[in-house]
Order: C-alpha cells, then structure tokens, then sequence
C-alpha cells in the first residue's frame, strides 16, 4: 500500500466508519443454506443494520470463502473480536457482531458474524442493501474483494497520556527525587588510570571528616561479579582497574558535599599497567590482556579466538567465498563509528533502605526491574523474596538503564550503616563510567553479477566493548547489529562475523538498537557507493535487491509480507526523489528493517467496585507511552471509556518474572499479555461473573520472530558549503512500513525521537578520548541535538493489519534511528562527491576531503 | 560543592576592601555561570565568594562621551536586547545574541565574560574589533585599559589582585563604518565557536578602507586582533585577492587547539574563510552605509 | 557560614537559613522538597533544572541559593492555578510534548516563560527561545507544536 493508497482507502472507510481503517479480503463466492436469511428476517436485526449500516438490508447473504490463506489468521482474529455488537433484546436469542465492509470497493455492506453459524470460520456472510448475486453478477466461484472495516473506537486513536500529568506539573517522582528520613548521599571514588594494580588505598583523611559514615573498598565486600548475562565486573574494582573512571571505593555521608570532599580525600596508589585502547590491537598477540581467564566467567560465550574477545558471532548461508568468486564484480569498504552515549538527561540514580523487616527496598531507574531483583539476589547473596523494587518512572533510557551498578554498592552502604542511601551520578560519571553505544570498525566485501544483483557478502564487524561485558544483556553478549550485514536484500552467499572485544575503555553497553545504527550505516553507505560504480541510480540499485515476499534476508530468515518495496517508494516520491537540485544539495537515501522484540511479560486487570479498571503491569515507565497503549487495549477489548482504565506498575512482589522494557518488545509482548487479561475479563463478564473486584491475569510469550518485519526508508536532504565543508540537513522524510499504529501521537512521538537520535549519531555525538580518558565529560563537550538541529521532517506512515503486535501494531521504538547517518552520508556525497566513512560526518572531514581533491564536483 | 563565606556588599567599596582583605582567598562572582561550573568541578576553591550582584548602578548601559558605557553587571540578555545597542552597534547585540542560549545569556555579565578570559567566548571578539576599553576599579581608583591589552593568556588577564571590571566602554561608530560578526557553528546550533570572527571596516566615500579591525575567537590562547591583517586592507578596495592576501595573514597569526569542535588545523583553515567572510560582509554594509 | 534569605517561591514568602555555598537547585530540591525541578546536565546546558528567578528563566544549577535573596523563584509546581493546568502544560499533554517528562519540568517553565514576553511566537522564535531545553525523547516537533497550541489558546 503506497502513501496514496492508503489515503485513498481511508477515506473510503471515513465515510463508511467514521474514520476507521479499511482492511482487504478477497474470497470465491459460494451457495449456503442461507441461515443469515433467517437472521436477517428477525427485527432486532433489521433495525440493528439499519443504526449501524445506514442502509435496510436484502433478507439475504453473499456467502464467500476467503482465497488467500495468510489472510486466515487475521479474519480469525477479527470475527474474535472486532466490529460492533449485535445485542439480542432478550438472553434466548442469540447476538453476533456486524463489521462495516465494502464490495468491490463501492457497495457499502456488512459482513455478519452471529454468535452461531453452521460455516467454517473462512466464510463470511455478507449482507447489502441489494442482492448481491444479481448486481454484480455473480456466480458461484467468482471472486469478490471486500474491504472490510475494523472499527476501534479507542486503539488507533491519539489519547493523551496517562501519566501527562503528573509529569507536566513536576508531581512524577524519579528515583533522583525519592525522599527518605535519615538519608546519607553516596559518592563513588573512580580510577584516574586505564588499567593499574592498585596497591594501597587509605581512607584515613577521609574517614576523619565529619559527617563522612561509611567507606568501602573491595575488600569490605563479597568477592562477587555481576553482569546481566555474563558476570565478569567487581562491584569495586578488586586489586586491578581496568578502566579510567571504574569505581574502587564507595563513600556514605550526610550530605552530597561531605561525600564529595571524601572522595577527593581518598588516596588510592596505584602501578600503572600496559593498556590497549584500540580493539584491532587488542586482538594482537602482544595486546595485554585485560581478564586472565575470561572464559571462566559465568555466562561468558564459549568461542574465545584471543583472551581479548567478549564474545564471536557467526552466521553463513550459501557459499560467500564461491558466491564473491563467480561475481562480476567484488567491493569492499572499511566504516567507523565512535563511542556514543545514549544522552538520556536522567543520570542514574539509586536509592536503597533496608526495612525494620530486613527487606531491602530499592529505588531506581531500571527498566528491568524483575531482572534487577535476580542479579541483586545473587549480587548481594539475598533470597530474592527479601528485595522488593519499587517502580519509579525513568527519565529516559534508550538501551542504557538495564543495568544498576550503584544499587549494590548503595546497598552495602546502608547495611554498614544502617542508613538508607541515595546515590545519584553526576553526568560527568555518566560519560566516564556509563555503558555507552559500542565504538565499531566494520567491513563489507560484496560481489554483485553483471546485472547488479548482490551475489554475496561477508561483513567482519569489531565492536569495542571496553573493560567489561558486563551491560550486554543478550545470552551471547553480542549486538544485534551484527545480524544486519545483509541490510534489506536478497544475498543468496552470506557470512557475518560480530566480534565484540575487551579494552582498556569505559564498558560498553546497551544503546537504541544495539549495533544497528553502526551496522547500517556501513551497509547503506556501501550500497550507494556499489551502486555508484556500477554507474546505477542508488533507488534502482536497491529495487533490484529487495528482498521480497516469501524471499529470504541474506541470515536465510525467510519473510511474509514483505514491504520492503512500498516502504521504499513511499519514501522517494515523499522525498522528491527525482526532482532537480540547486547546486551543494544532495539526497541521500537509506533503508532498514527490525523484527519486533520477544520475550515473557505479564498483566493483571481488576474491575474495581466503583466500576474503574485497574491494570496492573510490570512494565515500568520509560517514556515511551506504553502505559497509555495499554490503556487503550483495556478500554477498547472492555468497551469501557479510557479514563476509566488506571494504569498502575506493580512492584517486583506484584509478580514473579518479567522481561521488563527493551528491544522493542514492549507493545509487541506486554501488549499482548494486557490484551489477553482483558479478553479473559470480558468473557467473565460474558459469563455473567460481577463479583467485585473481578480479577484477571494473562501471561503472554514469546521466542519465535516470525516471519514478519517492519521496513523503514529515508530520505535527507542537505546542502553543504564547498568553503568549509559544512552540512546542513535541509529535510528528512522517513517512511515506516508501520503495521496497524495504536496510538499516533505516541507512534510518532517514537519516530521523531529516534530520529532526532540519529541524527545526533550522524552529524555530532562522539565521545573522544586519549588513552582510555574520556575527553568529552560534560554535555557541554558532548553535544545533544537541540531545537534548532531538527530539520523539517516528512513522516510517511504506510498501516496494514499483519505486525505481530496486538491489533496488529509493529515495533516502532528503534526503527527510525539508524538510517539516518547513511542517508545523510549519501546525501553529502551527491551533494559533492565526498564520501565519508567516519561518523560523526563532521564539516572537518568534507573540507579535507574536498580539499585533498581540489575543489567540489 | 566546598563550604565558602558569601557576602553581597552593597557599595563598589566596600566590595573592593573585602576583596583586599580577602587576598588569594577571595574570588568575586557576578553571573556565577563560569565561577559555579570550576568550584563545581573542584578547579577553583575560594574560601570567600564576594557578590557583585547588589552593587548598585553596575549594571547600566548608558551614553557617555560619543559612546556606549556598558556596566559590568549588565547580562549578555540586557546588552542584546537594549535597544540603545541595536540601533547603535547593532553588531554587538547580533554577537550576544549567538552566546550560548538563553538561560545563560539571562544571567551572565559583560563583567565576568571579561574577566573570565576564555578565548571560546564571543564577546570579547566583536569588542576587540569595536576597540573597547575596560574600565577597571580598584583601591587605588579607577584605571583603562584596551581590550588590547587586557587579555594576557587562557583565563588570564591585565586585572591586578584586587581589582574588578567596572564596565567596558564602546565608541559610537563612525560614518561610514560597518562591522560583521561571524560564529561558525558546524555540528550544532548550541555551541561555542569553532572559530569566531568580528570585522568592522570604516571607508571613504570612494569605497576605500580608511581603518579595520579584525578580532578572533578560539583562535588562540587569548582573543586575537589580526593586525597583519588589517594593514593589508587599509587603504585598499574591496577584492578577491585582497580578502585572500587579508585571510593568509591572519591564518599566520592564529594558534588554535584541537578541541570538540575542530582541529588545529581546521580552525586555522576556518579562520582564513571567516576572515574573508566577515571582512566582506562589514564591507558590504559600510559601503551600503555610505551610499 | 550560614546565610538568611528572604525569598518568595511559586508565590509563598520564606525566610530560610541555608549554608552559603548552597545551590538553587538543592535548596529547592532537598530543603522545599520541590522536585519538579531536575538536575540533568549540572552545567548550565540542559535546562532540565530551569526555574524562573523575577520572570527570567535561568539553570538553578548554576545558581546559589543566596542569588534568590530578595527574588522570587518560581518553579514547574507555580505554573499551574489552583488545580487548572498552565495552557503550556495542557498542551504538552495532549499534544505529545512530554515522553520520558524529565525534560518537561523545565520546558513548561521555559515555555511559560516565552508566551509571558512573546504572546503569540513563531516556530523560530520557539526554536531559539528553547535552544538551550534539551530533550532526548521527542526530536522536539511535538515540544514546539505544543507551545504553538498552547499559545493559540491563550490568545482565545
Ligand atoms: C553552558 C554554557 C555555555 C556557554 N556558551 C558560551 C558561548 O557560546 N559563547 C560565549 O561567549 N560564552 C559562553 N559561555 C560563557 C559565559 O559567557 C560565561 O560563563 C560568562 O560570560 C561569565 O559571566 P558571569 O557573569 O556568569 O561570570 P562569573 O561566573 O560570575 O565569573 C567569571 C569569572 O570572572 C570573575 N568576575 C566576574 N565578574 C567580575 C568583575 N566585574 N570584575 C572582575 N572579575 C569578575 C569571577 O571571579 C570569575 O573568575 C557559556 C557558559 C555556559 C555555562
Ligand atoms: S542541570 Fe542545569 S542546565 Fe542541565
Ligand atoms: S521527554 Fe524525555 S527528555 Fe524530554
């Protein structure tokens, strides 16, 4: 469906539904034994049609057999539970629903579903004003197309957030502004060097200041590691550091002051140790090596080629090595990306009092706080029963709040003690001792045929996972950008190689789509410059690799529908793909795709006695709107008005596990679980169950991506000064192959968001460093984009009914980010002739190389 | 941050006898958006914080003796938005208004943007080129001194122990003068300068240049004037080959480092296109002007 | 050293004693309990911690406590009106403004602050008025967009 199009079927449906969306069927007619006849002939029903449908129906149905079988599962789905109720006057007649359709795109009908048909599920009743046989001439056999209106009265719609508020009027309290009696401030004392023994550390001065409580160093505490999968970092860092900035002792005082000034009183004497920054070296055989027996580590991968590697990841399909031989012709290009972190403005903040029942109460801004509660279990030596997180909104975390490292250290804080503590990182810890996006160095060599179709790839990709695997959640403590070797295309010979490698830098970690802005930025730029030595327009060039429906992406997952290619013309025509340009304008073009998340989530509903309903969810705050999602899911399966759905999070006791927020799995897993809870309360109700409250709960999970994706295609604009090399983003367009939008205001809300982040990720965020320092410590060095850096930007959203999520949305959350760089590397490159490998792509480095060429195109 | 005692005197003198008394101890704080980030940062620890903020008058802008007497308390803010500055040096309020952004232009002064002496900030190289004088009091009275003069090295200045800047006095501009400011800004609009450049022309009637000034910022460890520079186009017209004889001398005489925002050599580089840039564009005005 | 201020904050007069070298941000913060106000970046760039001091909107982290002597401070909690919501902050409600909401304490008050002095501001104005308001959530489209709609009904 093109931009057009669905503007075109929505208009339709405006006028049918009041604005719903229109989905399409196409089915064979068939002859029945006419019961919708009988159906029809009862007055309840007649009058029913005639509110709804405006029109008085023939005493007759079309019956017709759906002919597309992938179109099974979601006319499933909505004769479940979409359309409008048929309520029978009295409880002995049976009721159905009516959906609002129209035949061959002019007939207004409605297909009926009563409660009871004698039919398969894949015929649908079609009921219209006239006699359809005989108006469009119909026989049995013959196919007619329906569209067919789901209508929603609360999904889809832009509802206002839920917790807007409370965060408009400064009422939302973040872990930074939890406020106890009796609480000290802890402060972290942090490596100056990148690795170093350490070999005194004496507190003396620092404990004899007043109001200084506690000090801890390693010694004081259980020789444990912790990780999210691979549990390779001290709490304090034990008799070696490994990174400037790592912590080595932990203070508790009365004021944020005192602590601070204890800090600086700290004497910690350290020998300096050799120290690898770079990761090609740190696969050397003379590179020191950073942990002596990384493979030791629990949850640490098998395959370890050098003492240096966190983790390898491998996928082949085909024969690349035969597949680059037999092409036509090979390409290959090196790309770098730096260190990024992920500029959330809420630095991390924790809070931890131990009870008068030994329970340890934390606050903080975590993300996952089922996960949180099992690492701190183990990291504190604690049945988990005995730790209770308490949900607090997070001020923002795009892949970085995953992971507490203070909350331990707050912890053991407050048992020496018996104090509660509040420790809150300044930013300037936040860029030295954060868990930024990975730096990457990634090679593509690519052999294409003499028609231009890619044959074969094999990528090498060398993330910099600094001193500590620790913040990588996936079980092989790999990014996922490594799988994104083949882009959008159809590569028959494939081999990627991820390797993320230990050195002597700050840790790296999670960051919006993790390795994706990086993968992506190599393989669209290194498209457009195949494409541009093979003389093809860069648009062409992608058409013809595409993969398509039932194709296969070069990992060998195979698709159903496939939008790769309305994404990508949507774009185009949005972006004025081939209109003239003034003279320094460029376009530049990218493209992406991203399956939804998976994993495990829970929810819990209460029809309360005063009639609200309260859902109950463990999916913390992150800003994304996901509370008010599932406001909306509540209120339209319940038919209940959005205001009357409270959204509440549970604490860690509310439930035993979840998978809690991130690689977009929110809406797509949680969603589901809120969709089912609510299901399993409207049919309680159906049963006639009002006993208040009335409780529900659904699980939902899930492990199988499925054969579903969302595309997303960009277009940039920029203009560049020949004189000094200066880039300046005139328009962005950026298509979403979107699935079905939930709530719009949110959906895009994600869009801008991201891309404003790749943005930044293109034209300005780099933390620089020299020997392992961070050079960059404060945001005045590390630049955010801000109001006057968002270029004017053109959203196409392209809604059909097949994402995974319920009422079919799709993941929206990490999609628009990582295009951006190579859009607007392309862009820059047609606007002159430079092509830059490096990001960020700085004036610095067009000037340079419109120099060392003398002079623009 | 460190505990300090905080005064807030009420009379130019008494905060000039505190700050004696205080000696090496003592710092004085206007604005406070440069003084709160070192004491933050533990890079400056004073044990007495002097405010200037309830000295009295300091922070008018006022006509005096063919020129504009800006207070030292003045903000960034008052200075943009006076409307005495818009419709005189309407360069001077342009520069304010590219400092940082707002909040910060709401707060800090002309005073500590001076004294503070950092050679990223914008001010001082539109003022250099505007040939302002620093006012400055002390025990001793009230001395001038060129803004020429007054910056000495990174964070360094002519003030002497004890002294405060007072106020920074502008001449009205001449007829025929024109003047440009250019901060260049190349990965976000939030920034200091990469390089910054200020060029005020004054021309005859004919169109010849009769007396410039070129000031630099981020170029080197203070605000630079590019003298060289400026005797290559005096007495000369507007051309290309002059802009480019004007922008290698003043490429010889910057000395930038490497930072965020660009390297060495590319702030050289910029420096020579800005020159150029400013340069003609105080051309173009001033000869608007005398048209 | 100890100081007594006078100050008035959202509209109530206090006389505090407060350590001299306190901040704003902290007074407000930790001594009022007036949370709304956030600290992000602690160096004057984010504007998370943006509160108004006499009507001009400045980084309370870069600010003493004893700046506020004799001034009136006025945080996200003074903007709205008994239980009506400040037209800015209705506004980024329903038009998407906030996300995260760590930023949006101190873009309602920035914004509060722009339709104070420019009733009915255009998109540039907008722009450059919160030029110096981070926010890593929207992108910034529904931020302006919200300041254009609340200013449109404040001009009803
Ligand atoms: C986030 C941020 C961004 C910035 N961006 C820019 C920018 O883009 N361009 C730019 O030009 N500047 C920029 N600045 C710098 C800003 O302009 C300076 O911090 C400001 O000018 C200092 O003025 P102040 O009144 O706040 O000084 P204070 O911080 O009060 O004082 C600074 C220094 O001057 C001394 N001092 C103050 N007043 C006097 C006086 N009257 N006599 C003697 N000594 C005095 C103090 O003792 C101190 O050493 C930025 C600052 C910040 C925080
Ligand atoms: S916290 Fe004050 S401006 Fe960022
Ligand atoms: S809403 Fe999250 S930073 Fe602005």
């Amino acid at each position: 469906m093109d931009a057009r199009h669905s503007h075109r079927t929505r208009a339709h449906a405006e006028r049918l539904t009041g604005g719903e969306s229109l989905e399409q069927f196409e089915g064979a007619v068939l002859s029945g034994v006419n019961e919708g006849a009988h159906f029809l002939g009862l007055g309840w029903v007649r009058d029913a049609i005639r509110r709804i449908a405006g029109f008085d129906p023939f005493p007759g149905t079309l019956n017709v057999r759906l002919v597309d079988r992938d179109a099974l599962p979601r006319w499933r789905e909505l004769r479940r539970d979409a359309g409008l109720s048929l309520t029978p006057p009295d409880t002995h007649s049976c009721g159905g629903r009516l959906l609002p359709a129209l035949v061959e795109g002019r007939i207004p009908a409605v297909v009926v579903i009563p409660e009871v048909t004698r039919y398969e599920d894949e015929v649908l009743e079609v009921v219209a004003p006239v006699r359809l046989r005989t108006v469009l001439g119909l026989r049995d056999g013959d196919r007619v197309r329906l569209e067919i209106a789901t209508r929603h009265v609360v999904v889809g719609k832009p509802i206002p957030r839920v917790e807007g508020s409370e965060k408009v009027t400064g009422q939302a309290r973040y872990a930074a502004d939890v406020r106890l009696p009796d609480l000290l401030w802890g402060k972290v004392v942090r490596s100056p060097l990148p690795h170093a023994r350490i070999l005194r550390i004496s507190a003396e001065k620092a404990r004899a200041l007043p109001g200084v409580r506690a000090i801890l160093t390693a010694d004081d505490l259980p020789p444990v590691l912790v990780g999210r999968r691979m549990l390779d970092m001290p709490l304090l860092a034990r008799d070696r550091v490994r990174f400037v900035g790592e912590p080595v002792a932990a203070v508790a005082a009365e004021t944020s002051d005192v602590a601070e000034e204890a800090v600086a009183l700290i004497e910690v004497e350290y020998e300096d140790l050799p120290a690898v920054f770079d990761p090609l070296e740190a696969l050397t055989a003379e590179a020191p090596i950073l942990h002596r027996d990384a493979g030791a580590y629990e949850g640490a991968p098998k395959e370890r080629p050098h003492p240096n590697v966190q983790s390898i990841q491998r996928h082949r399909e085909g024969d690349p090595e035969r597949g680059l031989r037999q092409a036509a012709r090979v390409f290959e290009h090196t790309f770098r990306t730096p260190r990024a972190h992920q500029g959330y403005l809420e630095p991390r903040a924790s809070v931890v009092r131990i009870d008068e029942a030994g329970r340890v109460q934390v606050w903080t801004c975590n993300k996952t706080p089922f996960r949180l509660k099992e690492q701190l279990a183990r990291a504190l030596e604690l049945p988990s029963e005995r730790i209770r997180i308490n949900p607090v909104p997070i001020g923002g975390d795009f892949g970085g709040k995953g992971f507490s490292t203070d909350v331990p250290l707050a912890y053991h804080l407050a048992r020496a003690t018996g104090r509660p503590v509040k420790m809150v990182m300044g930013y300037t810890e936040e860029l030295m001792a954060g868990c930024p996006r990975h730096p990457s160095i990634i090679t593509l060599r690519t052999g294409v045929d003499a028609e231009g179709h890619i044959v074969a790839r094999t990528a090498r990709a060398i993330f910099d996972g600094g001193a500590y695997a620790a913040f990588k959640p996936r079980p092989n403590v790999d990014l996922h950008g490594g799988h994104q070797a083949g882009g959008v295309y159809r590569i028959p010979h494939f081999e990627a190689e991820s390797v993320c490698v230990y050195t002597n830098s700050v840790p790296s970690g999670h960051a919006r789509s993790p390795g994706e802005p990086q993968m992506i930025f190599a393989v669209e730029s290194h498209t457009d410059m195949i494409a541009h030595e093979l003389g093809i327009d860069p648009a062409d060039f992608r058409r013809r690799n595409l993969v398509g429906d039932g194709e296969r992406l070069a990992t060998g997952h195979r698709l159903e529908r496939v939008k790769a290619r309305e994404t990508l013309e949507a774009a185009l025509e949005a972006g004025d793909w081939r209109a003239p340009r003034r003279p320094h304008v460029g376009r530049g073009l990218a493209m992406s795709h991203r399956f939804a998340g998976l994993g495990d989530a829970r929810a819990r509903l209460r029809l309360e006695t005063d009639g609200t309903v309260r859902l109950i969810t463990a999916i913390p705050d992150t800003g994304t709107g996901a509370h008010t999602v599932f406001r909306q899911i509540v209120a339209e399966v319940l038919e209940v008005p959005p205001d009357r759905v409270v959204v509440s999070v549970g604490d860690t006791d509310a439930f035993e596990s979840d998978a809690g927020v991130g690689g977009s799995r929110v809406t797509r897993v949680a969603g589901h679980a809120v969709d089912r809870a609510a299901r399993a309360m409207r049919e309680a109700l159906a049963r006639g169950d009002r006993t208040l409250p009335l409780q529900t709960e659904a699980r939902f999970s899930v492990n199988e991506t499925g054969t579903v994706t969302s595309f997303c295609a960009q277009v940039a604009e920029v203009e560049v000064d020949p004189e000094t090399g200066c880039v300046k983003v005139l328009r962005m367009v950026t298509a979403h192959d979107a699935g079905r939008v939930l709530n719009p205001i949110g959906h895009q809300g994600q869009i801008e968001g991201g891309l404003l982040q790749g943005l930044g990720l293109a034209m300005m965020e780099a933390m620089g460093a020299e020997d392992g320092r961070i050079s960059t410590l404060s945001l005045g060095d590390y630049k955010l984009p801000v109001t006057k850096d968002a270029p004017p930007l053109t959203t196409v959203i392209l809604e059909d009914s097949v994402g995974p999520g319920p009422f079919q949305a799709k993941a929206i959350g990490e999609m628009s980010i990582s295009p951006v760089a190579a859009a607007i590397a392309n862009a820059i490159f047609d606007a002159c002739g430079v092509r830059l490998r490096d990001l960020p792509l700085t004036a610095e480095q067009v000037f340079f190389a419109l120099q060392s060429r003398g002079g623009t195109r | 941050m460190h505990a300090f005692d905080y005064t807030a005197p009420e009379s130019l003198a008494s905060a000039l006898a505190e700050l004696e008394e205080a000696g090496d101890e003592g710092k004085v704080i206007a604005g406070g958006t440069a003084l709160m980030i070192l004491m933050m940062q533990r890079l400056v620890r004073p044990t007495r914080l002097i405010s200037l903020r309830r000295l009295p008058g300091l922070g008018r802008i006022e006509v005096v003796d063919g020129g504009v007497r800006i207070g030292a308390l003045a903000t960034h803010r008052d200075v943009e938005t006076s409307p005495l500055i818009r419709s005189r040096i309407p360069v001077l309020a342009e520069t304010l208004s590219r400092v940082a952004t707002l909040r910060i232009r709401n707060v800090a002064t002309i005073g500590g943007c001076l004294a503070h002496a950092d050679p990223n900030q914008d001010p001082p190289v539109t003022l250099l080129a505007l040939d302002a004088r620093v006012r400055i009091a002390g025990r001793q009275g009230e001395r001038q001194v060129a803004l020429d003069e007054f910056f000495v090295d990174y964070y360094q200045t002519a003030l002497r122990p004890g002294e405060v800047v007072v106020a920074v006095d502008v001449a009205f501009p001449a007829p025929g003068n024109a003047s440009a400011f250019h901060k260049f800004l190349p990965r976000t609009a939030d920034d200091y300068a990469t390089v910054a450049v200020a060029a005020t022309v004054t021309l005859t009637p004919e169109g010849v240049c009769r007396e410039a000034r070129i000031g630099l910022g981020a170029l080197g460890p203070t605000p630079l004037r590019a003298r060289d520079a400026e005797a290559i186009v005096i007495g000369e017209r507007l051309s290309d080959r002059l802009l480019a004889a004007a922008s290698e001398a003043a490429i010889r005489v910057v000395d930038p480092i490497a930072d965020p925002r660009g390297s060495a050599e590319y702030k050289r580089q910029m420096a020579g296109v800005f020159v150029r840039r400013a340069l003609r564009g105080a051309w173009d005005r001033a000869s608007r002007e005398a048209a | 050293m100890t100081l007594r201020i006078r100050l008035s904050v959202n509209g109530s007069a206090r006389e505090v004693l407060i350590p001299s070298s306190r901040r704003l941000i902290d007074f407000l913060r930790d001594d009022l309990g007036l949370t709304g106000t956030k600290e992000g970046c602690g160096v004057g760039v984010c504007g998370a911690c943006t509160v108004l001091l006499d009507g001009r909107m400045i980084s309370s982290c870069l600010a003493l406590a004893a700046f506020a002597d004799g001034a009136e401070v006025t945080t996200v909690e003074g903007l709205a009106d008994d239980e009506r919501l400040h037209p800015v902050q209705q506004a980024f409600i329903e038009y998407g403004g906030a996300q995260c909401g760590i930023c949006t304490p101190g873009q309602v008050v920035a914004a509060k602050a722009l339709l104070d002095e420019v009733p009915n501001p255009t998109e540039g104005e907008i722009r450059e008025w919160m030029l110096g308001n981070l926010c890593r959530c929207t992108g910034y489209y529904k931020i302006i967009e919200s300041i254009q709609k609340a200013a449109g009904h404040a001009r009803l």
